[in-house]
């Protein structure tokens, strides 16, 4: 048998799973996207109407608004966590004490389910009975309110995630630190490079594949982040913290306009695959370059 | 004349059957399949660039056609 027919047939379950998960979903909700359905309104059935519903979408001011608050919630939780992630790394890889129960400690919220993190964090910052007002108000006299106050209610969901998914971060960075050969690093210290030249010439690029993999994976997550943000502020006050995943939850369940749901969740994976491509151009786009010189 | 083959060379050469890529005016060295990614990005960003600011004064039929008429561009030439 031909080794590439071996490689077809092996790889088909996953195709088979992929086509029927994936694809299929994505090519009915892409269908559902332009037609008005509303299966519990008034007209029941579903018809075809064209690109109205990107229409629509284009002049919503509400969805636009998500849109603006999901980016900017995206890069401050992404960029704070990669920092963070990166920092937290360095540190696992010295020698100190305790440093395996600090490790383990310190990945217990990758295990707590996004729903749970949310229903701790409103417990946590309630006005009255949660400890974050408490201490606030006893040690800087401030009165933190999420129900009232716009920005430390944005605040305070870039912060739950950043505790909830750094840990991921710190694990990759980590793997692909400790995967580094040693004597680069030896040669650069012999040479008389400093810690910065070492980070920035050496540590960095070596690094990449790592840190572009893990952006990826946190932006597409950050993109889509509902639950969390429904349990502490239900998206709220106003529209401070209502981000696409929730405005999309809002328009298919409340309201139930599966068409126009349809086609802002189009729209969102749109927004997401074009962040990503970008952020892969970016990066990759200056190396080639130096390759090619 | 013996002539020799590198067996790896070879071999290499029979099993990488990646698509060619190449520099075009994109910014980076893309395949046949990036630069339709690339197209069909640009084709929903202008369709929808169109819908919001221009459609009121020209029909979106004139903005199919220049979509189209850019996919197939960056497919050639990107």
């Amino acid at each position: 048998m031909r080794s590439n027919t071996v490689g077809w047939l092996m790889l088909a379950p996953t195709i088979a799973i992929l086509a029927v998960f994936g694809i299929a979903p994505f090519i009915y909700v892409l269908y559902v996207a332009f037609h008005h359905w509303n299966p519990f309104g008034a007209d029941p059935l579903m018809t075809y109407n064209g690109a109205n519903n990107f229409r629509r979408l284009v002049f919503d001011r509400e969805f636009l608004l998500s849109i603006a608050v999901t980016i900017k919630f995206a890069f401050f939780a992404v960029v704070s966590e990669i920092i963070l992630g990166y920092l937290l790394a360095q540190l696992f890889m010295r020698e100190f004490p305790g440093r395996g129960l600090f490790r383990t400690v310190h990945t217990l919220p990758l295990i707590v389910a996004p729903i749970v993190v949310g229903s701790v964090w409103r417990l946590m910052t309630t006005p009255s009975i949660g400890i974050i007002p408490y201490l606030l108000k006893t040690w800087f006299g401030y009165d933190l309110n999420i129900g009232r106050d716009a920005g430390a209610a944005f605040l305070l969901t870039v912060i739950m995630d950043i505790w909830h998914w750094t840990p991921l971060v710190t694990l990759t960075l980590l793997a692909a630190l400790l995967s580094l050969p040693k004597e680069p690093f030896e040669q650069a210290q012999i040479d008389g490079a400093n810690r910065w030249q070492i980070f920035w010439h050496i540590t960095l690029p070596m690094i990449r594949p790592a840190i572009l993999a893990t952006v990826f994976i946190r932006l597409m997550d950050a993109l889509r982040t509902v639950d969390e943000v429904w349990m502490l502020t239900s998206g709220g006050p106003g529209a401070a913290t209502r981000y696409v995943g929730l405005h999309i939850w809002k328009i298919v369940f409340p309201k139930t306009d599966y068409g126009y749901g349809a086609a802002i969740s189009v729209i969102v994976l749109y927004l997401t695959l074009v962040m990503c491509w970008l952020l892969y151009v970016a990066l990759v786009a200056p190396r080639q370059k130096k390759e090619a010189e | 004349m013996e002539h020799h083959v590198d067996p790896d060379t070879a071999e290499d050469r029979q099993t990488d059957q990646r698509p060619v890529r190449r520099t075009g005016f994109l910014p980076i060295r893309t395949n046949w399949f990036d630069r339709l990614f690339v197209g069909i990005y640009l084709f929903v960003a202008l369709e929808l660039f169109w819908m919001r600011f221009l459609e009121q004064s020209i029909p979106l039929t004139v903005c199919h056609v220049l979509a189209i008429a850019l996919g197939v561009l960056i497919v050639w030439r990107g």
